[in-house]
């Protein structure tokens, strides 16, 4: 696969404080957000009401029906390419549903917050779209016992109220608040456009030739999309009908991978986590000193039938194999069927002959499903573990939302993320 | 001691160690002692004397388990002990079984149980992880090397102290996984243990904890099986009048199908959160095949159809709890003469 764009470079700015004001801008480390000016559902029409707040570590707040969290960033070459597909044209050539090597996302200078997220929250119960229990509660606390466990308990964080329009398709709705929330994280990323970044990394792709005799190693990062509410996006279409895909890992970093799916919280990969993921940063980082990075592949999980699953994980250790892979870490996505994608995965790629690792999250009692090539796994914590009860002052984003009781890991968003994005482990006692 | 507010510290023993008898008395009704009795002098001298020393003959606890608990568990509330020692009760499976159901019910009741047996003893089972247990050897031989590590155990968690994990510790696993923090990210330590695993050194952060239930032989005469109807699917009667969960379910239930030969659209309904239910809304027979079962009994298929149907949600439900469903419905069917079950999964 050969690049004809520009190195991707991602340039961070450090936030130290956020601030309401009457002009939305940014000056030295404080970030001054002017609700009027964001004018947030403003052209909506499938939205009722959007309402718009900041919260901070050490608020006590717990932030209720938490859907996603973005990390704001803008293009910088041309803001409106931002977030392609979904406020920005898509782009796309070539026989892939999804050719990444000439997307839009993925090169050029991107500037990105540090320290701050934007959270779209919904109650989708009390506006009809769901019935009870259908989604679980979703939480992120900005203090007390359970602060630690989302990151984005210590981040600032733009907290966006969605309130449907009465009778509005569910489809339409959540394409809106999706819409929105990457807006107003573009917006304000774009308060840094005449600020020249003090910290920018360059992230080449295809990397610069390595050492041969250095592992090749390829990340299988799994997604699913099943229908309005359990979406993942590419350039804003679902990814329903996946096949194992390579895809150029700076688009992905750089918003062309976007979430769309509210299931369990702690497990599940909020934009933010392939924004920032970790794994690939890491990858990017380790490359020519320790591994060669050969790619990702972006691959279905939550298949329907056991021969789908086996079908498709022999394709994804098929096209790892062809991409020269000697190792694969495979992510999983969400929680209970999923694991059986990843295991089988993992199976078909040990039999290729390809060592693997694979990141799962375990409930109490341990895993849904193992194979016994499954031999080097990476635990990210226990969902079932309960977190004291707490209080807070206020709960915004809905009512209620377990104050005073118990609250399980799995309700905290990102908490056990399976791409690897929290320190969160889980041991024996 | 100096008299000051110290702790209470309580010791359960089978008849024997407590001096009450050997075999001949292991039919003794549960009796209340003042101070240490045998093993419980070696735990004075590391500073965890027990206060009370509770026995019971093992006998008598096997025949009269729930009026024996119901004794001992009311000394407990009158006593209000911070710490319970069970045993060491070694290989002794009567013993063992005793300590870890005593263990089990004070546990819950918010008391630190200390106890020590052979990893295979049922007590480890009974207790079901609400107890520390220090692994001994099958027989008295190993009582020396316990005595300190127990005691040791119980004046920490008398003093309030949180223990670590059953490694460092020295207690068997109690089936439990808390969450930590590791030095590095999940992407980290995936990318450390994958090179290293290339270059030789497998390891893991979680194994797999399943159990491989071997088949049992195929039903011998499957025209005078009684035949049961056993469902994951979350089928309940319209309005989930028991409220079973959605997901996470911690309970299953059982409902009558005695005098019927249909399960009806709007009669029945799936409230399982892990699959598309309108299928299975539209026709319940699809999640509980009665319909099929009845045509097939009146045709002499198989003998006859149990009379009712168990049913829970199988979604996100933790392995241990599946398992803990699996054999209580198993123990009830087969008390019921069932000698073979249709299990409709999702």
């Amino acid at each position: 696969m050969e690049s004809i764009l520009a190195d991707l470079e991602i340039a961070t700015f450090a936030v130290d404080e956020v601030v309401e004001g009457t002009q939305t801008g940014w000056s030295d480390g404080r970030l001054t957000v002017s609700l009027p000016q964001l004018a947030v559902g403003a052209g909506e029409s499938a939205l009722a009401e959007a309402t718009v707040e900041v919260v901070r570590p050490g608020d006590s707040v717990r932030i209720s029906n938490v859907l996603d969290a973005v990390l704001p960033s803008v293009k910088a070459d041309d803001a409106a390419l931002t977030f392609p597909g979904v406020l920005g044209p898509a782009s796309v050539t070539g026989a892939s549903s999804f050719a990444m090597a000439t997307s839009v996302a993925g090169a050029g200078r991107t500037h990105r917050f540090d320290g701050l997220a934007v959270l779209s929250t919904c109650d989708w119960l009390r506006a009809g779209y769901v019935g009870p229990e259908e989604l679980p509660d979703s939480f992120v606390d900005m203090a007390g016992p359970g602060a630690d466990r989302s990151p984005f308990g210590s981040t600032a964080d733009v907290v966006i109220g969605y309130v449907p329009a009465e009778g509005a398709p569910v489809d339409e709705v959540d394409a809106a608040i999706r819409r929105e929330t990457l807006r107003v994280s573009r917006e304000l990323a774009a308060t840094t456009l005449d600020v020249e970044p003090a910290h920018a990394a360059t992230l080449p792709w295809p990397p610069t030739p390595a050492d041969a005799s250095l592992p090749a190693v390829v990340l299988m990062l799994q997604v699913a999309s099943e229908g309005p509410l359990t979406d993942t996006f590419w350039q804003g279409e679902p990814l329903r009908e996946l096949d194992p895909t390579e895809a150029d890992p700076r688009a992905i970093i750089d918003g062309a991978l976007t979430n769309g799916a509210y299931d369990w919280p702690a497990v599940r990969n909020v934009t933010a986590a392939y924004q920032g993921s970790a794994l690939i940063r890491d990858l990017f980082a380790a490359h020519g000193q320790r591994l060669r990075f050969a790619g990702v592949i972006v691959a279905p999980g939550y298949l329907d039938s056991a021969e789908q699953k086996q079908r498709s994980a022999g394709a994804a250790a098929e096209l790892a194999a062809r991409l020269g892979a000697d190792g694969v870490i495979c992510t999983t996505f969400s929680s209970g069927n999923s694991h059986t994608d990843t295991m089988l995965t993992v199976q078909a790629c040990e039999q290729r002959g390809i060592g693997t690792v694979a990141l799962v999250c375990e409930t109490n009692g341990g895993l849904t499903d193992h194979v016994p090539e499954a031999n080097s796994l990476i635990s990210t914590g226990n969902e079932d573990d309960l977190v004291e009860p707490w209080t807070p002052d206020r709960v915004i984003g809905g009512e209620g939302a377990r104050s005073g009781e118990p609250v399980p890991t799995w309700a905290y968003l990102g908490a056990c993320s399976q791409m690897g994005e929290t320190t969160w482990t889980a041991v024996p006692a | 001691m100096d008299g000051g507010a110290r702790m209470t510290i309580i010791h359960y023993l089978n008849q024997f160690f407590a001096g009450l008898g050997g075999e001949e008395a292991a039919g003794h009704e549960p009796v209340k002692l003042d101070g240490p009795r045998g093993p419980g002098r070696a735990f004075a001298a590391a500073g965890a004397a027990p206060d009370v020393t509770l026995a019971c003959g093992d006998d008598h606890f096997a025949e009269h388990e729930p009026e024996v608990l119901a004794t001992l568990l009311a000394w407990l509330e009158e006593l209000r002990p911070h710490v319970l020692i069970c045993g060491p009760s070694f290989g002794s499976g009567r013993y063992g079984y005793a300590c870890g159901v005593l263990a089990r019910e004070a546990g819950r009741r918010g008391v630190a149980v200390v106890a020590a047996m052979t990893p295979d003893s049922p007590g480890v089972m009974a207790a079901e992880g609400a107890a520390y247990i220090v692994p001994t050897g099958s027989s008295v031989a190993s009582m020396k090397a316990v005595l300190p590590s127990m005691a040791r155990l119980a004046a920490r968690l008398a003093e309030g102290e949180t223990l670590g994990g059953p490694e460092e510790e020295g207690y068997l696993p109690r089936g439990l996984r808390v969450m930590v923090r590791a030095e590095h990210t999940g992407a980290r330590r995936a990318i450390d243990q994958l090179l290293d695993k290339l270059a030789g050194d497998v390891r893991t952060e979680v194994g797999s904890t399943g159990d491989r239930v071997p088949p049992v032989p195929a039903v011998s005469d499957l025209h005078t099986v009684r035949l049961a109807l056993v469902t994951e699917a979350g089928c309940v009667p319209q309005g989930n009048p028991d409220r079973l969960p959605t997901r996470h379910a911690n309970v299953w239930l059982r409902y009558s199908i005695a005098d019927a030969d249909s399960l009806g659209a709007g009669a029945y309904e799936s409230v399982h959160a892990g699959f598309d239910t309108t299928a299975g809304n539209d026709d319940p027979n699809r999640l509980v095949p009665l319909d099929a079962a009845r045509a097939l009994e009146r045709d002499g298929a198989f003998g006859v159809l149990h009379d009712s149907f168990y049913t829970t949600s199988g979604v996100d439900t933790p392995v241990a709890t599946a398992a803990k469903f699996g054999q209580e419905i198993a123990a009830e069917l087969r008390e019921a003469k069932v000698g073979a079950v249709i299990l409709t999964g999702t």
